[in-house]
Parts: structure tokens; C-alpha cells; sequence
């Protein structure tokens, strides 16, 4: 099965990522078409439509498409950040009701980030209050990753004494999504603020477990945006691994090719490193989630460090390498380049990953 | 897993937790000591939990039951487990 996906997914992509990137948009029908044949959150379980895809499955997917499109990649992580946070929060009338929606062809979007929360999101604004038998959502969320693609939005917000998740459909009267304009990286990704102005929803659109620690419900909900964003991450270092060996091997400066440069050879061999202790950070991981072991939390952060500075460092020595061949906008190596800098924030940015694995090092250690 | 789990009783249950806890965290649980306020955990403490619960015990936390304070105590996890593998419905 997961060569179908992969080959379903390069016969999709073909030659347009470039062109995505520049244009800053993936046309709609074409990620309406991967998420109606379930590619999109290839883990949701079969009973409500998914693809059934184990966590190592599903991984190398991600990488694969992150190696085309790391916009295509994240409109992924997404979507199946999404099926995961349903599943777990949800009860059986919202897991079959809205993983159903995902695997037939409906976007979207998972909202942490705020202008007051980024890396603090216990510091969220967002209020998601009771009323009768409806809800209320109130707030801004900032850089939602697929939002203006998406049909609905989760929506993490405080609520109660703790935190909760709210299905708000960007249809609904005062919802307002905004494109960020041009960003960095991802810039077909659909990122965009969102703004919740008095939203009035049925009180069925608050998942179930509602009212818990938003440190809890984000940790859950993350997990499985870092593991896909790792592998992300994995898939753009395989880009820049491919294009810089292929250009070392036959471009020629001073009367030989570049690989014979000892200077060009260890960024191919660095290149080479950083791609493979990704993988295998990413494997380890996978294999935990995969057996349902407590290490799949620690493992996943691990794994997103990793993988993320090393695409970022990976991405830059490509950049190097490949110079003016590489450079022109939309080429797979500038892409990878400017990519792989918003890897090291989002999901729990650098100093994020250092604190909680410190943490984690300190406690394992007694 | 679950196979080998079929006739255990809560002191069988509490000393699997109070194991895994110990391997964690380098301290003795005493039943009804609240992890959370302890300090002693980290902050991706409580899914490590829900995950060792799920697997080792062949059960599936959901709605409801997915709360912090099911999970605050040895005690409080041992009665979610016996609840849950005696196909009660707390969510």
C-alpha cells in the first residue's frame, strides 16, 4: 500500500512544487483529490474511512512527499494531526462524523498558536466558554498552518479550568481567515490568521475531553505533528542529498568535478550523515508509537530536534553547494533552504525540544 | 500482552504502575500520593501515562476518562484499569 501512496503522491506532484511555491498555493482540487482517497491522514483508522497506515507507514510518506513538497507535506501533518487529535479527544459520534469528513475529502487545520502564545502555549487567550446548549469561541490564532484551504478549524482554547478543542467551520458567521503574505517557508502551506469573533457553534462541536490541562491536550495533539514534521524533514534532506550528489558528480570547476574538491566532498558526506541519524531518530521513534510505548513521546521530540536542525544545517551546505545552479526561486534546493529554517520553529521550535528533552535527560537520570 | 493480563487483580495492577513509575522517576509511589503535585514528573509525563496504561493494559482511555485526575494516583489509575477491563463506560 505504501507504494501506491508514494507513487500516487509523485504522479500527483510531477513537476509543479516550483510552481506551487512561487504562486503560494496548491490549486484546492488537487488536495481535495489526495484527501478524498484518504492520503492526506493515511493513519485515520479504517473504520472511519482511513487508510489504516501504521505510524512507520505513514512516516516515510511524509518523507516522501516532503522530498517533492514540504508545502504538500505540511498541508499532510495537518490534516492527519487533525485525525489523530479527533481520535483521541473525540467521542465515537465525533470520530465517525469528522475523520469520516477528512478521508472523504475535506480539509483541515489544527489552531495552537496565538499573538500572546507561541512556544508558552499554556499562555493561550482563546476562550472556548459554554452556553445552553451551544459554544462560544473568542480569539486570534496566528501562522494556522492550512487555514485558508481548510473547511474547519481545531480549535485549542482555554475552557473551564483548563483547555479544550472546538470544531469551528471558517463558513461560520464570525470567522475570519486572513493569508499570511508571502512567508518564509512551506508558501504553499496556506498559513493564515484566524479570527474567532464571537463564534456561536452547536455544543456538540466541543470534542470530548474538554476541560484538561492545555499542557496535556497540546503534548497529546503534538506528538503527532512532530513525528510527521520530523519525517518531513527526513524527505528534505533526501532532496538536497539527491541534488547535491548529482551536481558534485558532474559539474566541473577548475578541470575537475566538484566531488574530487575535498571542500565540496564533506558536504555531501555531511549531507549523507545528517539524512540517515534523521532516519533512523525518526525510525525509533516511529517503532514506539507504532508498539504504543511511553518512549514514543520523548522519542518524538527527539526525532523533530534532530531531524529539524539537521535539514536546516543539510539545506544550507546544498545551498552552498549547488550556488547559482541552485538558486533561482521555486528550485528544489532554494525550496529546501528556506523550508527547513521554519522546521527549527514550528512544532516546538529549537529551544522548545532542548528544554523538554533536558527535562526529560534530568528525570531519566534521577 | 492483554493475554497475560486476563486475572489481575489491583495490588497485581498498582505494582505494575508503581514498576513503571519507579523505572520513570526513581521514586516509591505510596497508592494516593498526587504525581502532578509532587513536581517529581515532567510535563510529558501525563501522555507517557495514558500510553503505558493503554498498552500494558489492553484498554483504551477515551472521553471522560482521558483527565488528569484519572491519572493523578496509583489508586486512581488501578480503579480506571479495573473499570475499563471489566467493560465499564465511564465516557
Amino acid at each position: 500500500m505504501l507504494d501506491a501512496l508514494t507513487a500516487l503522491v509523485t504522479e500527483t506532484v510531477a513537476d509543479a512544487a516550483g510552481e506551487w511555491d512561487v504562486a503560494g498555493e496548491i490549486p484546492i482540487d488537487v488536495l481535495r483529490g489526495l484527501g478524498a482517497k484518504g492520503v492526506l491522514c493515511a493513519e485515520a483508522n479504517p473504520t472511519f474511512g482511513g487508510l489504516g497506515l501504521s505510524g512507520a507507514a505513514n512516516g516515510e510518506l511524509a518523507a516522501h512527499t516532503g522530498a517533492l513538497c514540504s508545502s504538500l507535506r505540511s498541508v499532510m501533518t495537518s490534516q492527519g494531526m487533525a485525525a489523530w487529535t479527533i481520535q483521541r479527544f473525540g467521542d465515537k459520534a465525533q470520530r465517525t462524523e469528522y475523520i469520516g469528513r477528512l478521508t472523504g475529502g475535506e480539509l483541515a487545520a489544527v489552531a495552537f498558536s496565538e499573538p500572546g502564545a507561541g512556544s508558552d502555549l499554556a499562555a493561550m487567550a482563546t476562550e472556548i466558554r459554554g452556553d445552553g446548549d451551544e459554544i462560544v469561541v473568542d480569539g486570534t490564532k496566528t501562522w494556522i498552518t492550512v487555514a485558508a484551504y481548510a473547511d474547519w478549524i481545531l480549535v485549542f482554547g482555554r475552557h473551564e479550568r483548563g483547555a479544550a478543542v472546538a470544531v469551528v467551520p471558517t463558513s461560520a458567521p464570525g470567522v475570519r481567515v486572513t493569508r499570511v503574505a508571502e512567508p518564509l517557508g512551506c508558501r504553499a502551506g496556506g498559513h493564515a490568521t484566524v479570527e474567532l469573533d464571537e463564534v456561536r457553534l452547536p455544543a456538540a462541536n466541543l470534542l470530548a475531553v474538554a476541560g484538561q490541562p492545555a499542557l496535556m491536550l497540546t503534548t497529546i495533539a503534538l506528538t503527532y505533528g512532530r513525528l510527521s514534521v520530523a519525517w518531513g524533514c527526513v524527505g528534505i534532506l533526501r532532496a538536497c542529498l539527491a541534488a547535491v550528489a548529482r551536481h558534485a558528480a558532474t559539474r566541473e570547476q577548475f578541470g575537475k568535478p566538484l566531488l574530487q574538491h575535498q571542500l565540496v566532498a564533506r558536504h555531501l558526506a555531511e549531507l549523507y550523515a545528517a539524512e540517515r541519524t534523521a532516519t533512523f531518530a525518526c525510525e525509533q521513534a516511529s517503532r514506539s508509537w507504532d508498539a504504543g510505548s511511553p518512549e514514543q513521546v520523548p522519542a518524538s521530540v527527539l526525532a523533530k530536534h534532530v531531524a529539524a536542525g539537521n535539514a536546516a544545517r543539510g539545506a544550507a551546505s546544498a545551498m552552498q553547494v549547488l550556488a547559482s545552479a541552485g538558486a533561482a526561486g521555486g528550485h528544489v534546493v532554494e525550496r529546501a533552504y528556506r523550508d527547513a529554517k521554519l522546521m527549527e520553529i514550528i512544532e516546538g521550535s529549537n529551544e522548545i525540544c532542548q528544554l523538554i528533552l533536558a527535562e526529560h535527560a534530568a528525570s531519566a537520570a534521577g | 500482552m492483554t493475554d497475560q493480563t486476563t486475572d489481575l487483580t489491583v495490588a497485581d495492577i498498582e505494582q505494575r504502575i508503581g514498576e513503571f513509575l519507579q523505572a520513570k522517576t526513581r521514586l516509591t509511589w505510596e497508592p494516593e500520593v498526587d504525581l502532578f503535585a509532587s513536581g517529581a514528573v515532567s510535563s510529558l509525563f501525563a501522555m507517557e501515562l495514558v500510553v503505558f496504561v493503554e498498552s500494558t493494559f489492553g484498554v483504551a482511555v477515551e472521553g471522560a476518562d482521558l483527565a488528569m485526575d484519572k491519572f493523578r494516583t496509583v489508586r486512581s489509575m488501578s480503579s480506571l484499569v479495573t473499570r475499563l477491563r471489566t467493560g465499564g463506560d465511564g465516557a
